[in-house]
């Protein structure tokens, strides 16, 4: 559902801004107000359409989502179209003891920086790799990620079920055969077990986006600047961290934030793994629940504050990188529009 | 791909030696990333019969269609097979959908990069903002808002919950494009007596394509892959697209892993193709943007 979010470094090209706002040449001297306000409306029309968009199937439903967290929401107020406001009963619900909130967010937590943490070192690694090894192998070392890039989550996800399958699943019956008792392992009894399944399939799907472009920005890595730390004797150690990592660092935090926001929002991997018996097994990141308390167990306004709560803690956490993209100079591209 | 990195200084002799090991590391890593994507494919060619046995094979020994039939007929104990209603849905959603997010990102993008406009500052921000709201999150509003309008179980709700949602990316992407080409050549035409949505419409769009093309991609797979969406909103087997029509297979117990991967492998197929089409464009396209600071 997430749309890939690349934002946009490149710094504001000196393209030429057309002076006075009606654009294209200076013939408006002749207009009248008239013309003059019709290409002024030009510009905005064209983003009317973007704007309704967003503001009907984004911000409403952004705002809808705040509202219905203080409402007592269930089928009954769906089908009649009563609105019932309950105030913070919601937020009680899931803030008491038993309201699961604790340990829903201590695992979206563990998982996310579990996924973004062997995302980004397993992908920085193969891209290191790939500038070490020769044409031919890397051709076909970046087919092979571009496979597994490509893969739907939905089809990947099912292959992995299917890898991991009790009873005929390959990973039992090679881990049996090598001699591991592992015949009719049930990977998705427990959590921890059913979490790393998912885990593994989220890196596997992830590694090649991020080592391919972790190996584009180490291209850009001047060689001169290697052969100057050589001469001077610099270790690898010391040329990594003074010459590689100031250039390559902008996209690694970059990649970091849209790996968060990616993996904060996971829902197929860990629906179609647990086959929907995600709660049955305890495996409930708060993209998850809530879903599961709105429309399996039809509470709309306590699943809707389970999303607020998501929301709030993504915001927390991408706005603290985002202030460093900011102030690291990356984000100036926009700022200049 | 991209040029070739050689890092000269970690040429060393030390790493000369190191050699062997990393080509052995590098041949490890793409066999565990593709095997996969392999085992889809062998196990939707196999027979039944080798598939439920204890010891696989890892290549397919006796090769047969026969899963993808199953798998086109299967009905998920309903009693009716729902595959080709389901592809349909699942095709006219989605290329409708990433065609309007294309002709709405277009035209957004050439306001914001064409005009000095009040707004577009703030413009942009809100794309930023909208692009860190989790969808996930989004679900239950967007279910409740779609009920109200009479949109559940129906085409144009799917369609404008998938445009909506690739549509800051296909912006932004297509915003950087725009700024790539000379204003000079819409002036041009203009002064031919072109209109001003002329000029975009017949010089600027023609001259964007490879960023339509690589953004639409984008847009498609993101669309094509949704489960939570259609799942929530389409309420009707046969309204359903093929993400949900791939996770009625694991509802029933027993579960024919043959006709699965013979599914599986349907629905990867098309993703897969395009991509590794553009994927060049792609991943070029994206460093570009992205990197060069």
């Amino acid at each position: 559902m997430a749309a890939p979010t690349v934002p946009d470094l490149a710094p504001a090209r000196t393209e030429r801004p057309i002076p006075g706002a009606p654009s294209y040449g200076r013939r408006a001297t002749r207009s009248s107000w008239r013309r003059s306000l019709r290409r002024r409306l030009f510009p905005l029309l064209l983003l009317v359409p973007a704007l309704g968009l967003l503001g009907l199937m984004t911000l409403y439903p952004l705002g809808r989502l705040i509202a219905t967290s203080f409402q007592d929401l269930g089928l009954f107020q769906l089908v009649s179209h009563k609105v019932v406001w309950n105030g913070l009963a919601n937020y009680r619900t899931i803030f008491s003891s038993g309201g699961g909130l604790g340990t829903s967010v201590l695992q979206t937590v563990v998982f996310v920086v579990a996924c973004v943490g062997l995302t980004m070192a397993i992908g920085t690694g193969v891209a290191v790799l790939l500038g070490r090894i020769g044409n031919v192998l890397r051709t076909v070392v970046t087919v092979c990620m571009l496979f597994a890039w490509s893969m739907p989550t939905s089809a990947a996800a099912i292959v992995w079920t299917w890898l991991f399958e009790t009873e005929y699943g390959l990973v039992n019956s090679v881990l049996t055969s090598i001699g591991f008792s592992f015949t009719n392992h049930n990977w998705f009894g427990s959590e921890i077990s059913a979490y790393g399944v998912i885990v593994a399939n989220i890196v596997w799907g992830a590694v090649p986006f991020v080592a391919l472009m972790m190996y584009s920005a180490l291209t850009l890595v001047p060689r001169d600047l290697y052969e100057a730390a050589a001469v001077d004797g610099a270790s690898p150690a010391t040329t990594f961290r003074e010459v590689t990592l100031p250039i390559v660092r902008p996209i690694f935090v970059l990649l970091t934030v849209l790996s968060i926001i990616w993996d904060a929002n996971v829902f197929n991997q860990v629906w179609y793994l647990t086959q929907g018996n995600a709660q049955q097994v305890n495996v409930i990141p708060l993209g998850v629940w809530q879903y599961i308390e709105a429309f399996s167990s039809n509470q709309y306004g306590l699943g809707a504050a389970v999303a607020v709560v998501m929301i709030l803690l993504l915001v927390a956490v991408t706005g603290y990188y985002i202030r460093i993209m900011v102030r690291t100079g990356q984000i100036r591209a926009e700022a200049k529009a | 791909m991209t040029a070739p990195v050689t890092m000269a200084g970690t040429h060393t002799t030390h790493y000369r030696s190191m050699t062997w090991v990393w080509r052995a590391v590098a041949i490890v890593f793409a066999a565990v990333t593709v095997f996969p994507v392999y085992w889809m494919v062998q196990s939707a060619f196999e027979p039944n019969g080798d598939i439920t046995s204890l010891t696989p094979s890892f290549f397919p020994v006796h090769f047969t269609l026969h899963n993808f039939v199953d798998a086109v007929n299967h009905t998920a104990g309903t009693g009716q097979a729902y595959f080709w209603d389901n592809a349909r849905n699942s095709l006219v959603v989605v290329t409708t959908a990433t065609a309007a997010t294309l002709l709405i990102g277009f035209l957004a993008a050439a306001a914001v990069s064409r005009f000095r406009l009040v707004g577009a500052k703030a413009f942009l921000v809100l794309i930023l903002v909208v692009q860190m709201v989790p969808g996930t999150a989004l679900i239950i509003p967007l279910f409740l808002l779609l009920n109200n309008l009479h949109l559940t179980d129906n085409y144009l709700g799917l369609i404008l919950a998938y445009s909506a949602s690739t549509l800051p990316f296909t912006i932004w992407a297509l915003r950087g494009f725009v700024r790539g080409v000379p204003i000079e050549l819409e002036e041009a035409a203009m002064v031919d007596g072109a209109s001003r949505l002329g000029a975009f419409m017949r010089i600027l769009l023609p001259l964007v394509l490879p960023g339509l093309i690589s953004s639409g991609v984008f847009a498609f797979i993101t669309a094509w892959n949704d489960f939570l969406v259609a799942d929530v909103i389409m309420q009707q087997n046969y309204h359903q697209t093929l993400p949900v029509w791939l996770y009625s297979f694991t509802t029933n117990t027993g579960t024919d892993y043959g006709g699965l991967m013979a599914g599986c492998t349907i629905m990867a197929l098309p993703v897969v193709i395009f991509f590794l089409l553009v994927q060049r464009r792609i991943v070029s396209g994206l460093t570009a943007g992205a990197v060069k600071t």
